[in-house]
């Protein structure tokens, strides 16, 4: 018996993007004017302070702002799939993000996602490297 | 602090579309720059310096045009800004015409993607937006879909943009496309990235497009007497990073990029008479209309469907027929709204001619950057 393929080693795709357990997205804070950032910066977009940024954990629930059905990629990307600009409220943070759980036709303005986690590709190692998306929360799956 | 303006003595364009392999990047831009002399009656020994905008057209290909032109030796330079690669090439001439560095500046705007680049332009690999599996129509399908919901346009309004655009196309003998094309054909085209089909998206296109761009000294050295159409300025920005969960059509770097062009220029938005807006795809001719504060906010896709921003409204955009209809070779787009901008201010734009034109306004937007709300933004101002 081979052990199950969730057993291989991961880690996040990208330095500082985000926590595997529990998966969490990292932003920068800034204390003196309670802006959040996603991605992580060195500076305040908001206030444009230079020091004094904290990593912080975002929310997972977000909502679906507006969204796409993409029909057409490059070459080697399948499609269709659902890209979305999500809302986490509790960070007032913005991204953008694949949402999956629910048929592309499905998909509505201000739908409830919650963050997870989805292999984004495989290191020379052998190691998962790991991404964020966003899946339909649980009432909508339903 | 504005600038001197710089002359238009000369454009040129070959025809957008798609050529085969042997018609080579080098070759189209050698054909457009021979066709902006010529309109100048300008001889290559007059010119002091070339300026090339282009992305993909690999290392040092202003050097390899010079070569085939007949300009080696010259101080040469490659612009890249994406979109906005030809009409950045354009504002660095201005500026070394008016730092008195150079009295005629060549530009030269390039592309070749047919045999380079399929399924659409894309960010860089590194961009974490390329990561998710961002493409540029989706950006601009998200764009149009929040658009719908906030100020209650419809699909079709949005399709309106293209209908209109091909329309102007077909009296424009540079256009890729010049035939008309109806609004049940926008709205049955394939989907690329849904609510947006097909014809809502600018094509993959081969072309170049050139200017000939002097001072006043530059003007008595080509014997050329009397006004022609001036570049009064060029502003350029870049997009800002966004904080907070706001409209996600503000274009504010849209609005930055027009107070750039109103203050180096001294025109304002009210003496505009006509627009070559980037319209790489429908929704954006219209939030970026509104970005720039020259159509109210929200209206823009009512505008186009009512026909204001048509040939004989109250506010032309893209006579030429747009990227949607003229092409869109990345590089060179900048340098043919350029040229288009200088056949309506001689009134020399045929079927297309907006009557009356004294002023217009160019603008470009390149690239996306994860988290800003654009890459680069230019604007041209140009007058008769």
């Amino acid at each position: 018996m081979s052990p199950p393929q969730t057993a291989a080693r991961a880690r996040p795709f990208r330095d500082g993007l985000l926590r595997l357990d529990p998966p969490r997205l990292l932003g920068s804070h800034c204390p003196a004017c309670g802006t959040t950032a996603f991605p992580s910066r060195t500076f305040c977009p908001r206030c444009r302070a230079g020091d004094g940024l904290v990593e912080t954990e975002l929310g997972v629930e977000g909502r679906v702002h507006s969204f796409t059905v993409v029909r057409q990629a490059p070459p080697g990307v399948e499609v269709p799939y659902v890209l979305a600009q999500v809302d986490l409220p509790a960070d007032d943070v913005r991204l953008m993000a694949r949402v999956v759980g629910v048929a592309p036709e499905e998909v509505v303005l201000d739908m409830p996602v919650t963050l997870e986690l989805a292999p984004f590709g495989t290191a020379e190692d052998g190691t998962v490297l790991l991404g964020h998306r966003f899946t339909a929360a649980a009432e909508v799956a339903r | 602090m504005s600038l001197a303006p710089a002359h238009v003595a000369g454009v040129g364009m070959v025809r957008f579309g798609r050529y085969p392999a042997e018609v080579t990047l080098e070759r189209m831009a050698v054909g457009a720059a021979r066709s902006a002399l010529a309109d100048a009656g300008a001889d290559l020994g007059a010119v002091d310096a070339l300026h090339v905008g282009h992305v993909f057209g690999g290392p040092v290909a202003g050097q390899r045009i010079a070569a085939q032109l007949g300009l080696d030796g010259r101080p040469v330079s490659n612009h890249e800004n994406y979109c906005a690669s030809g009409a950045t090439a354009v504002r660095e001439a201005w500026v070394a015409l008016a730092a008195g560095l150079h009295d005629v500046v060549l530009v030269i705007g390039v592309e070749k993607m047919t045999d380079r680049v399929s399924g659409g332009v894309r960010p860089d690999p590194g961009d974490l937006d390329a990561a998710v599996g961002y493409v540029m129509a989706a950006g601009h399908a998200m764009s149009a879909r929040r658009y719908m919901a906030d100020h209650g346009a419809t699909r079709e309004q949005i399709a309106a943009v293209a209908v209109k655009n091909h329309a102007h196309s077909v009296h424009n003998p540079y256009a890729q496309y010049q035939r008309p094309v109806a609004l049940h054909e926008v709205l049955a085209a394939r989907p690329i990235a849904e609510p947006l089909g097909l014809l809502d998206c600018s094509p993959i296109s081969d072309g170049a497009a050139a200017v000939l761009l002097c001072s006043p000294a530059g003007l008595r050295r080509l014997g050329i007497e009397g006004p022609v159409p001036r570049v009064l300025a060029v502003g350029l920005v870049s997009g800002a990073v966004q904080t907070g969960t706001g409209d996600l059509n503000a274009e504010d770097v849209s609005h930055r990029a027009g107070e750039e062009a109103w203050k180096l220029s001294g025109v304002g938005p009210a003496d505009v008479d006509l627009v070559e807006m980037h319209d790489c795809f429908t929704i954006a001719e219209i939030v970026r209309m509104e970005g720039l504060g020259l159509v109210p906010r929200g209206q823009g896709a009512a505008w186009t469907a009512d026909g204001r921003t048509s040939l004989g409204g109250r506010l032309p955009v893209n006579p030429s027929g747009g990227l949607l209809s003229r092409g869109h070779p990345v590089g060179a787009t900048g340098a043919a709204q350029v040229c288009e901008l200088t056949w309506q201010l001689r009134g020399t734009a045929g079927g297309r001619q907006v009557e009356g034109a004294r002023t217009g306004l160019a603008y470009c937007k390149g690239g996306t950057v994860n988290g800003t709300d654009g890459g680069s933004v230019t604007t041209v101002v140009m007058a008769r």
